[in-house]
């Protein structure tokens, strides 16, 4: 909290509930993809294989007790949602661009990227 | 009619070899239906969705063995999931026995996947291709179904004196039918003369692998002996129940194609 108002809180979450974060291939980020509980980071994991990453590709799991995640506000939302027009900010190209890197980048990983 | 089981010449190591092979696909199809009798009643919907994704695996990968065994054969991977009477499945007793509580579960699949990951290494590492490369492959996911089993039984072991006594419990009712496991017939003579897999005393192995998982666990190693019968076809009343359940669906309508 600041004088600015409440826009930062930590996630309410039971203790035995962690988030699951999943990378897909080998440089992608991880992404959130649900939550299961456990009573522990291993069993967070144990479980979260079988949940999260039986049937589409991964290769690597994250596990965090969600009551460790510190988020922004829902009153916050409005900050995120520009005054004035600022399409020039688009990162559009920037998206182009990890896309050819990707590509390229696949290209020259071939064999690891398995 | 030519498989891929072909290539050992002498027919009885052929055929030893096939009731190797027949034995460890039983194992997997009948201890894959087991774990499926979890879905929908495991403790919580994690370990529940985990459990009934092992006994897929287990049902996939006793498919993938009866598919070799039928090549040789001519016959239907289903004929052979289904269509046998008792006496001629191969499987140890252990893997037919009823659930009997979660610890129960988890103690025989901790117990079952050493043996398991033991067999399909000792395929791997012989020369019957592809059957061999198909067990090099099962390997990775076996790992997991161990690492899932041993999860659960460091926490019940380590969470309370009531959860240790039922998981010691548990290993004690196990212990005659897992060494059972190791039942040996004529075709062990056979295969082991031949030189088809590789030379080794499979129950040592295991309790070489077992014995320190236990006793991490502070549970005691029992002592009992090995109750045996499945390798040779006799199983118990509760594989009779098993197996009118399984093949519920199938001879309702033995020609129907899926």
């Amino acid at each position: 909290m600041t004088a600015a108002g409440s826009w930062e809180r930590r996630l309410d979450a039971p203790r035995d509930v962690w988030a699951v974060f999943l990378q897909s291939r080998t440089r992608d980020p991880h992404i959130h993809v649900g939550d299961v509980h456990a009573p522990d980071a291993e069993m967070a994991l144990v479980v979260a294989k079988e949940n999260y990453a039986r049937r589409d590709p991964c290769v690597s799991l994250w596990v965090v007790r969600a009551g460790e995640i510190h988020a922004t506000t829902a009153d916050a939302a409005e900050m995120f949602d520009p005054a004035l027009d600022k399409s020039y900010r688009f990162g559009g190209s920037y998206r182009k661009q990890q896309q050819v890197y990707r590509s390229a980048w696949r290209l020259s990983h071939r064999d690891e990227d398995q | 009619m030519t498989g891929p089981l072909e290539a050992i010449a002498d027919p009885d190591v052929h055929a030893a070899f096939r009731e190797w092979l027949l034995r460890a696909a039983d194992d997997e199809l009948v201890i894959g239906h087991r774990h499926s009798e979890w879905t929908g009643f495991g403790p919580d919907i994690e370990s529940d969705v985990a459990l009934s994704s092992i006994a897929q695996d287990e049902i996939g990968h006793a498919r993938a063995m009866y598919a070799h065994l039928v090549a040789d054969a001519d016959r239907d991977t289903d004929h052979l999931a289904f269509s046998r009477p008792a006496s001629e499945y191969r499987h140890g007793i252990f893997v037919e026995r009823e659930n009997a509580g979660w610890e129960w579960s988890i103690a025989r699949l901790a117990l079952y996947e050493r043996y398991d990951a033991l067999r399909l290494r000792a395929l791997g590492a012989s020369n019957q291709e592809p059957v061999a490369g198909l067990a090099r492959a099962l390997l990775r996911e076996e790992r997991y179904h161990a690492l899932f089993a041993d999860t659960w039984l460091v926490r019940m072991c380590g969470g309370s004196p009531e959860g240790h006594a039922r998981v010691q419990a548990a290993i004690d009712a196990a212990w005659p039918d897992a060494l059972g496991l190791f039942e040996r017939t004529d075709a062990d003579e056979r295969l082991l003369t031949s030189g088809v897999l590789p030379a080794g005393d499979p129950r040592k192995s295991w309790e070489a692998a077992v014995r320190p998982l236990l006793e991490s666990c502070g549970l005691t190693v029992p002592s009992a002996s090995a109750r045996e019968g499945g390798r040779r076809g006799t199983h118990t009343p509760e594989f009779e129940r098993l197996l009118a359940q399984m093949t519920e669906v199938r001879r309702s309508d033995p020609e129907a194609r899926w």
